[in-house]
């Protein structure tokens, strides 16, 4: 595709002897949209520090243009950040913040006296900025006058306005409420091909994250488990926490017989996946929306519903077949105590290698809508973390 | 019903303000009184105001108030700042721990912290002395000064210790407050840590400065008693020269100084308040506003040529600032210096203006208010006087303590003129210690508009005709005389029973409710006033309270049947005194008839100055162009037979000494 | 980067070992010792003597202290009811009195108490004291109000009342008002929502305030001789004399010290104890 822009080459991080990051490989190519995706305490922020110049890695190298910067300050990277909270300075208004890294004199390469912008350009470039982001005509706005659609625009206006060769987005449309969001994903999506740089954008929202990268990369316990297309990422995941991360997932135990034979229930399934050994134990993914219910006499599984929940476009149902429950979307309504059949198509059949995540995922034995919230407290939790460490 | 309520409330408020604000009307009001009485009305008039200009003893404490206020806030302002920015980057269970040890100066009494400073630098004298001693002795390089006392160093080491929490106590919720990040994004954006500190940490936390400098300076302005305890006896702030008057009498020109800073902080407290209304209304608008002229100026001088004027103007403020601080201090110290200390009122303070003028060095002249207290502070090591001028008694207690200097005689000529009555005392049997300053008696001041009776006996003190009216005189050596006297025992003695009969009588009179209050210096504006009808004091003090006293008052002094004290004040030097020249040069200035006229005439003391005491009535005569009456100039200088009554104090053995301040110290605790 | 600026607080802590730490440690020791150097617990022993002094310096601070929680609490309360105008020149002129020399604010109430004072002016002006002498057939010229323990208590009530007004003030003035709608809301009515929201929210105020007053109370020693005429010694005054009074003994002085330092240390953490888990009210 294009040129490698920043590696990372066996980066680990350890806080009081703990591993935070695990011996990370990654490289991120120019001008691609990548996501760090992972819940809350799995490394992505780490990461994105690392790159940033915030934190140095307590082993490894870090390589920009092949060069190693794992001992340049930030403030002498090519690069920039768009943080959690934006992190706009209070005391200065929407231009004096955008204008803020112009006026940093620099030091120019080969010369000792530092060099600072003229004036006319610093203006010239900052409304410049403001025009891409839409925010002309709020120069002299203060900040807690904006509304946080408007304080997101002014961070990324800040941080580009300075031409970095990569932008570091650290959940940036995590404060905003969800319409605001869908609107600021298409627009950045818009900023940077726009402007054709590197974006590297840290989030724990697999929609987000879907929508839109170019690459994901999917990372928990400070390990890399998956990187690749989001086509990729949620057609083959690679294990149990990759499969249930993105997107909703049934997953069974199976095994393996030969390739594209897989057998769970009891019963043998046609799927299209091979290279595995001759009956080795795999984790079988069925997603939820891939499921034809049929009636009971023509379906390869019989199971009886548990519970039915409106989802709006779908109808979220449960069905337990021989005490093991999943989770079926459907569009038609089934109600509870219905007894149904079910058909699996070989394409809605996945097998993966048995991992460390095995058996933790993919059970709706017990799922709620509780499921739903304690999402949003690991949110939370990570907030309070992320105060913690400075 | 409702409206009822808050009128209720508002008059409730309005009151708590009354009370607040009462005394400081009546100070504000009394600083134009035309009469120097701070209760009785004589008129209006600015003549304090102009008065408190030519006052060099309030002037000078003002000054030094201000400026170790200034510089104690402005070090503890930079020093507070980068310590809480320290504090905030450590982990949270060494903060904690930090700022409880940070708050120990807060939630402590003043008087404790005081003390502990007080003992603290004493002790680290004791050390440096050493310390010095032994780097002069192996180098010539540098001379090391071996002397340090309590002094203007330990005073500003004082106030910034005391105001470094607060600046940190109004700093650390900025930093709890600030968004973390904002370092990062600053650093992100190209700055260093230096200019993130600058561009955006500064500006952020700046209203936790501004008023942690605020509430520091006002403690300093505000601080006595830490003051009190170090800035030792050469240094004295606005607040303690304020205590030493409120012992005598303020001087209206007090009123006028702490109006003019009062009105001045009224002022600044008033356009900051207006302003920060102003800014908050406009603040609320969401509509894009125009910029204020503080950002406009911003803009502006946020291009090169701007910036370069704007850092100049801040290295030439902080030039001169420096360079003030160097020459003030320098000014004083490079002239020669005499540090003199005495009691209240005690000289004609024009003579420290002539002497200043005839030999160019500076006089700083310094008041305590007993013997007691002196030997105190000796002990202590607040005070590195060159001159004291202590009692009798007291003068042979420091000689057998070995805290005096020998006098060289040959630089004081005028000790000729001393009469021979008071050289060779028994306190400086040689005479190679002293030169006698005063000398004086002991007796009753009453008010004869209330006591009716002719008193002649120190019986009044105990009596409960007079209750609530009499005045205990505040030291123990007097206090127990008279009291010895009375029961008819020697002031010398040292018998244990008979010094606690004698204490016992004044105990029982201080349970009885017999005395209004201990008093020193006190006794002046409570006698004058007509607040009290007895008092034990000297007899020069009787006579200028009697110059001053007000209408309806008429006070009588008597010196009682059965004796009294006469007492010599002798000035001595002391034992290292670092300007032993100088203070010759002052004690034969002081010994000379000139000085010794004036100074009977404007403190009432007898002179001990041959030609001076004969002199004094014609002397007087051709001042006021009227005859001295003999009944004034017989107090003033008693009679060989009123003599003859009174004892002179002899230095008492340590044991009794003991015994004497553990009595005086147990009477107040009954 | 961290390390960085960690380092900003070495300084401060050196700085507080030398003149926070050090000074008290000067203190237990010269408490603990004689003049010759030698170790002793003569120092405490011999405070029996000076029981009294502590009682009564208690008993006056705490009496002044309830008085000032008495006014400043209603004052604190009230004033917070008004508008944003009013509570600004409100606070501002509870805090201008301390830029009047307290030793000055002082004294003035000691020309306003004196025998010959004031108040006492304008009771004979006004013919007060005849009518009582005519009721009473007595000899009254005056009423004895200077160096008495109510004049005492009246200088540091006086003197400290700002302190206990401001950080109830500003605790009561932070309170979210949807609290107190809540209360209402749920039935409660203004007594009820006093005592049973507003009063508990108040307390870290109220226990900041309490200790702001108290503590400069038990140990003044300017007061009770401006206005006590230091017949009655207070804490403040017995330990001055033992430094710079007239009966020089700093070793039992600082004993002294200490003693009050550590019961007024105990009665702190006692209340704040009390007053658990609430935040510490900012002071100003």
């Amino acid at each position: 595709m294009s040129k490698k822009l920043i590696s990372l080459a066996d980066c680990c991080v350890a806080f009081d002897g703990e591993l935070v990051l695990d011996h990370i490989n990654l490289y991120f190519n120019d001008s691609e949209f990548l996501t760090l995706l992972g819940p809350s305490g799995c490394g992505k922020t780490t990461t994105l520090r690392i790159i940033g110049g915030f934190l140095t890695p307590t082993s490894g190298e870090v390589l920009f243009d092949g060069v190693r910067i794992n001992d340049v300050p930030p403030n002498q990277r090519q690069i920039n950040t768009v943080f959690q909270r934006y992190a706009l300075f209070p005391h200065l208004n929407v231009f004096e913040n955008v204008a803020f890294g112009l006026r940093i004199p620099k030091t120019e390469a080969g010369k000792r006296k530092k060099a600072r912008l003229p004036e006319e350009e610093i203006h010239q470039r900052v409304l410049e900025m403001l025009e891409v982001v839409s925010l002309k005509g709020f120069e002299t706005r203060r900040i807690t006058e904006l509304s946080g659609g408007q304080q997101q625009r002014v961070a990324i206006a800040r941080a580009l306005v300075n031409r970095p060769k990569v932008l570091l987005l650290d959940e940036p449309l995590g404060a905003l409420d969800l319409r605001l969001r869908k609107d600021m994903q298409s627009e950045l999506k818009r900023i940077q091909q726009q402007l054709g740089i590197t974006f590297i954008y840290v989030t724990h929202d697999q929609e987000e994250a879907l929508a839109m990268s170019d690459t994901i990369v999917v990372m928990d316990q400070g390990r890399i488990q998956q990187i690749g297309t989001p086509e990729d990422i949620y057609n083959e995941p690679k294990n149990a926490f990759v499969a249930d991360f993105i997107g909703e997932s049934n997953i069974l135990d199976g095994v393996m017989h030969e390739d594209y034979v897989v057998e769970f229930f009891n019963r043998k399934f046609k799927c299209l996946d091979k290279g595995f050994a001759p009956m080795e134990p795999v984790d079988v993914v069925i997603r939820p929306e891939d499921v034809d219910i049929v009636p009971p006499e023509k379906g390869q599984l019989r199971g009886t519903v548990t519970s039915v929940t409106f989802k709006g476009v779908h109808y979220d149902t449960i069905v337990d077949f021989k005490g093991f429950k999943w989770l079926i979307q459907t569009t038609d309504y089934h109600p509870e105590g219905e007894t149904i059949g079910i058909i699996l198509n070989p394409d809605d059949i996945h097998i993966m290698h048995k991992s460390p995540y095995s058996g933790m995922f993919g059970d709706y034995s017990s799922y709620s809508e509780e499921y739903d919230e304690l999402e949003d407290i690991s949110l939370l939790e990570e907030d309070v973390e992320g105060g913690d460490e400075e | 019903m409702k409206k009822q309520r808050r009128s209720g409330s508002r008059l409730f408020i309005g009151l708590i303000f009354l009370f607040l604000y009462l005394p400081i009307f009546l100070l504000i009001v009394f600083s134009f009184n035309a009469g120097d009485s701070s209760a009785v009305w004589k008129g209006f008039s600015l003549h304090w105001y102009g008065e408190l200009f030519q006052n060099r003893l309030i002037m000078e404490s003002l000054y030094m108030t201000l400026l170790v206020s200034l510089l104690a806030t402005v070090i503890s302002t930079a020093a507070g700042t980068f310590a809480a920015i320290g504090l905030y980057s450590l982990s949270r269970r060494k903060r904690d721990a930090l700022l409880v040890v940070n708050n120990i100066p807060m939630m402590n009494a003043d008087i404790v912290t005081g003390v502990s400073l007080c003992l603290f630098f004493v002790a680290f004298f004791q050390g440096w002395g050493g310390v010095a001693r032994w780097v002069n002795g192996i180098q010539n390089a540098v001379e090391l000064p071996t002397r340090l006392t309590l002094g203007f160093g330990t005073l500003l080491l004082a106030h910034i210790a005391f105001n470094i929490p607060y600046v940190i106590l109004n700093v650390a919720p900025r930093l709890r407050q600030m968004d973390k990040n904002l370092v990062d994004a600053a650093q992100d954006l190209g700055c260093t840590w230096m200019q993130a500190f600058w561009r955006v940490i500064l500006p952020e936390i700046k209203p936790g400065i501004v008023s942690g400098a605020l509430i520091a300076f006002t403690m300093s302005v505000d601080d006595f008693v830490i003051s009190y305890f170090t800035a030792g006896s050469s240094t004295s702030t606005l607040s303690m020269t304020i205590y030493g008057m409120t012992k005598r009498r303020i001087t209206p020109e007090i009123n006028a100084v702490s109006t003019l800073l009062f009105l001045t902080v009224l002022l600044l407290l008033v356009i900051v308040n207006v302003r920060e209304v102003r800014q908050e209304r406009r603040g609320v608008s969401l509509e894009p506003r125009k910029l204020t002229w503080m950002e406009k100026l911003s803009v502006r001088t946020s291009t090169p040529r701007w910036r370069w004027v704007k850092r100049g103007a801040g290295a030439a403020m902080a030039c001169c600032f420096v360079a003030a601080v160097i020459f003030l201090t320098g000014a004083t110290s490079s002239r020669p210096v005499v540090n003199v200390c005495s009691w209240g009122e005690y000289i004609d303070t024009d003579l420290i203006t002539r002497f200043e003028e005839e030999t160019g060095i500076r006089v700083n002249y310094q008041t305590v208010e007993s013997n007691e207290t002196l030997y105190s502070l000796l002990k202590s090591g607040g005070a590195d006087y060159d001159v004291v001028v202590p009692s009798d008694y007291m003068i042979a207690r420091l000689i057998e303590e070995d805290m005096l200097e020998e006098l060289d005689y040959g630089n004081i000529p005028n000790f000729e003129l001393i009469d021979d009555r008071f050289k060779y005392l028994s306190y400086d049997p040689e005479n190679i210690y002293t030169v006698p300053y005063t000398w004086g008696t002991l007796g009753i001041i009453y008010n004869a508009a209330v006591v009716e009776e002719d008193i002649s006996s120190w019986s009044v003190l105990y009596d409960d005709k007079y209750a609530g009216n009499v005045l205990l005189i505040n030291n123990s050596r007097d206090a127990l005389g008279a009291a010895l006297l009375y029961l008819g025992y020697s002031v010398n003695t040292t018998s244990e029973a008979e010094i606690r009969e004698a204490y016992a009588l004044i105990d029982d009179a201080n349970r009885r409710g017999v005395f209004q209050g201990k008093v020193m210096d006190e006794v002046f504006q409570k006698m004058e006033g007509g607040n009290a009808a007895i008092a034990t004091y000297y007899a020069g003090d009787y006579l200028s309270m009697r110059d001053n006293q007000a209408e309806g008052v008429d006070l009588a002094f008597v010196i009682p049947e059965e004796g009294s004290n006469w007492f010599v004040d002798a000035m001595c030097i002391l034992k290292d005194a670092p300007h032993k020249t100088e203070a010759e040069m002052w004690i034969n200035f002081i010994a000379s008839t000139d000085a010794n006229l004036a100074n009977m005439d404007y403190i009432w003391y007898a002179s001990p100055n041959r030609v001076a005491l004969e002199q004094y009535p014609a002397y007087y005569e051709e001042l006021y162009g009227e005859e001295l009456d003999p009944e004034t100039y017989e107090i003033m200088a008693a009679s060989a037979e009123v003599l003859e009554r009174c004892e002179v104090y002899e230095n008492l053995p340590g044991e009794t000494q003991q015994l004497y301040s553990r009595l005086w110290v147990e009477l107040g605790t009954g | 980067m961290k390390n960085k600026r960690s380092l900003f607080a070495v300084p401060y802590v050196g700085w507080m070992a030398l003149f926070v730490v050090a000074p008290i440690v000067m203190v237990v020791i010269y408490a603990f010792t004689t003049a010759a150097g030698g170790f002793t617990l003569e120092n405490f022993s011999s405070m029996g003597t000076y029981a009294s002094v502590f009682t009564r310096s208690f008993w006056l601070a705490i009496l002044a202290t309830l008085i000032c929680l008495l006014i400043g609490y209603p004052a604190a309360y009230l004033i917070s009811r008004e508008g944003p105008r009013f509570q600004r020149a409100a606070m501002m002129l509870v805090m201008l009195p301390m830029w009047m020399n307290f030793l000055l604010r002082t004294y003035s109430w000691m020309s306003v108490l004196e025998n010959n004072g004031l108040i006492n002016r304008l009771f004979a002006a006004i013919g007060l004291f005849k009518l009582i002498n005519g009721v009473t057939g007595g000899e009254m010229e005056y009423f004895h109000m200077i160096n008495t323990q109510g004049a005492v208590v009246l200088g540091m009530v006086y003197n400290y009342l700002p302190f206990m007004i401001l950080p109830i003030y500003s605790v009561i003035e932070k309170m979210d008002g949807s609290l107190l709608e809540a209360a209402r809301d749920l039935g409660a009515g203004s007594a009820r929502v006093f005592s049973k929201v507003i009063l508990p929210l108040s307390l870290p105020g109220v226990l900041s305030g309490v200790t702001m007053v108290f503590v400069p109370s038990v140990s003044t020693f300017a007061i009770s001789r401006l206005l006590g005429g230091g017949t009655q010694m207070m804490l403040g005054d017995l330990i001055e004399q033992q430094f710079l009074g007239g009966a020089y003994s700093p070793h039992l002085g600082a004993a002294i010290a200490l003693v009050m330092m550590v019961i007024v240390v105990v009665c702190m953490v006692v209340m704040n104890h009390f007053g658990e888990g609430e935040e510490q009210a900012v002071m100003l």
